[in-house]
């Protein structure tokens, strides 16, 4: 009995550690490459140069913004939108579910050729300006992440009474807009947090939609580009992003944390 | 007029008729609950008088107004929810001061208000908290204060305590008779706890299958229930199958034994199917001379505390449900004992 536990112990690190190997293993090759810019030493040239190009941060900041604007047109979408399905509608929440998970299930570059499409001739003319495009790039980006916002947003309104709150308010004298911001908003937050972290890290590592649409501007396509042409530089690139998301995702653990301790889910 | 009137209030949901014809006037500062089984309409009825439920028949007058189909947040009506329903981003202090933060009061009168109900319902010192650190018994205490912050004209109770422990349960039914009293708030309580609705109220509404039953006072109800529904879902009711032998003194034959009873009209006689209602708390053990008799062997005894209820079994298949208040020195009968009960002819009659 006491013998089997520890085998089973013994074999769960087994396999953890192999799992963490490999996954660790490929980025530490990839870290170590990255040191190599400079011949027979190790050393943060690559990493160097790429914080050196203007384009860098140019096309980080393009597709920050990208990101930033995103968010926020999604989540003004998708909050009042979940928000309605859960108190009135409850019956469509199969269907939304369903939409909501479409993006993975059509190809991007199917998106993008049909956005094109549609948007390029009468009567949009879209891809002809260049607020015309970038517009269509946040469109296409709340679609690509719709899967994760809605998810967030309706888990986060599965953890509170919404109904019993919003008939509260009511009758304390609330209308929509106060009930939105005063009740909804506020219990929403670690989960519009999540939201906008997980939007954030497609946005900015994004490829097909980016590179059809603006091409270089945006950040995907030139660590791509990057990859492609700088051997040291792109796995820094790679490095680079990945701490990237490695730091959304921290910043969400952190988020929620904050807030775990102010209300423990699950005590009413 | 009443301070509140509801005419002909019917509610459909698709198929299902939830509340058929209500009609039911309240006057300023009653406390009226409903009662009645799961499912028979209750909390419909209550929510179309706060707002959340359109009638589909009929129309509903707060003070003379027609508020119909008047917005919740336009009604001034407080509401208590079975779930509490406390905004759990915000303190107690701010929970209570919501509602007078959307009427744009000034803040020094909404610090006073707060700190006012908050003695109301003995928290003073929990204004600083959050939902998730107070008691359950404590949170509903912190919605009904602020249902009542806003000076409502009316305040909704949907089953409040049902979601607490026996002890706390009672100690707020108290608590919330005792609040109305004071504010002189009217009230409108729903419950499916019988012993609650006769407790609290002014008057009961007994309501089954979407339909009032009947509109009494406690007493009333309990004592002089007009339907064999009320009468055996307010209280414990014996109804045992009987033999009308002389309709004009009042005799009939309960398992070959002469009973009389309380005068009836002749309309329910007509009716085909004929019980003597009895309630178990009136009869008792032994022989009383000009009472009602009835011998039978026990079939079993409960011991419930404060009470002993025996089953005696008069006939093939006819029990009866006799109460005996507990006391220290009772021998209570055993099984098979055969015994003699006695009740007097004013406390059964025919339904
Ligand atoms: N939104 C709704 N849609 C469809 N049917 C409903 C809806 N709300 C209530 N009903 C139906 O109306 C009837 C009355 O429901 P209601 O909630 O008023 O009962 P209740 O007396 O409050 O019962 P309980 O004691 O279980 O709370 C029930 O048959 C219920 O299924
Ligand atoms: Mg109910």
């Amino acid at each position: 009995m006491k013998r089997n536990l520890r085998l089973g112990l013994l074999w769960s690190w087994f396999w953890m550690i192999l799992g963490w190997l490999y996954f660790l293993l490929p980025l530490l090759a990839t870290f170590l490459f990255s040191l190599r810019a400079k011949k027979d030493t190790l050393s943060f040239l690559a990493y160097e140069r790429v914080f050196k190009d203007p384009n860098f941060w140019k096309t980080f900041a393009f597709s920050l913004e990208i990101g930033l604007i995103t968010i926020l047109a999604g989540l003004v979408l998708i909050v009042p939108t979940a928000y309605w399905i859960r108190l009135r509608l409850p019956r469509l929440r199969m269907i939304t579910e369903f939409v909501s998970m479409l993006p993975f299930v059509v190809p991007a570059i199917v998106l993008v050729f049909g956005l094109i499409r549609v948007f390029s001739g009468a009567p949009f003319y879209l891809t002809n300006t260049y607020m015309g495009t970038n517009a269509l790039l946040v469109a296409a980006y709340i679609v690509l992440a719709l899967p994760y916002l809605y998810r967030a947003i309706d888990t986060g309104l599965a953890a509170i009474d919404v109904r019993a709150l919003t008939e509260a308010a009511q009758s304390l004298g609330a209308g929509w807009p106060v009930i939105l911001l005063r009740i909804i908003l506020p219990n929403l937050r670690v989960a519009m947090i999540s939201a906008a972290f997980l939007t954030l890290a497609t946005v900015m590592g994004e490829f097909t939609i980016a590179s059809f649409l603006v091409g270089i501007k945006a950040f995907g396509p030139y660590m791509s580009l990057v990859g492609q042409n700088k051997t040291y530089e792109s796995s820094s690139l790679a490095i680079i992003s990945f701490v990237l998301t490695w730091a959304f995702m921290g910043f969400i653990q952190l988020f929620s944390r904050g807030r775990a301790e102010a209300a423990p889910p699950g005590a009413h | 007029m009443a301070f509140l009137v509801l005419s002909h209030v019917s509610k459909a949901f698709g198929q299902t008729q939830a509340v058929k014809d209500f009609n039911l006037e309240v006057e300023k500062g009653e406390f009226i609950s409903f009662l009645g089984p799961s499912g028979c309409g209750k909390t419909t009825t209550l929510r179309m008088i706060a707002g959340f439920e359109q009638p589909t028949e009929g129309q509903i007058l707060l003070e003379g107004e027609d508020i119909t189909f008047r917005p919740p947040h336009q009604r001034n009506v407080g509401m208590v929810f079975q779930s509490y329903a406390l905004f759990p981003n915000m303190t107690v202090a701010q929970n209570i001061a919501f509602g007078l933060e959307v009427r744009k009061m000034d803040r020094a009168k909404i610090k006073e208000r707060v700190h006012e109900v908050l003695s109301l319902i003995q928290l003073e010192d929990y204004g600083g908290r959050y939902p998730y650190q107070l008691s359950g018994g404590q949170q509903q205490r912190v919605a009904l204060a602020r249902a009542l912050a806003i000076r409502p004209r009316l305040l909704l109770l949907d089953e409040p305590l049902s979601a607490l422990d026996a002890k706390i349960r009672l100690e707020l039914r108290q608590e919330i008779r005792r609040i109305q009293q004071a504010l002189g708030i009217t009230t409108i309580y729903v419950t499916h706890d019988q012993e609650e609705a006769l407790s609290l109220s002014d008057r009961i509404v007994v309501m089954n299958q979407g339909q009032i039953e009947q509109i009494g006072t406690p007493f009333e109800i309990y004592n002089y229930p007009q339907s064999e529904f009320v009468a055996s879902f307010v209280g414990q009711l014996n109804l045992l199958p009987v033999e009308v032998l002389d309709l004009s003194k009042n005799i009939c034959r309960v398992a070959g034994q002469e009973i009389r009873f309380t005068p009836t009209t002749n309309s329910i006689l007509k009716s085909g199917k004929v019980r003597l209602a009895i309630r178990p708390e009136e009869i008792r053990l032994g022989m009383v001379e000009g009472e009602n008799l009835l011998r039978g062997e026990i079939a079993s005894v409960i011991f419930l505390g404060s009470i002993i209820r025996l089953r005696v079994k008069l006939g093939e298949g006819i029990l009866i449900s006799v109460d005996q208040f507990n006391e220290r020195h009772f021998q209570p009968p055993r099984p098979g004992e055969v015994v003699t009960l006695h009740f007097p002819i004013h406390a059964c009659w025919l339904l």
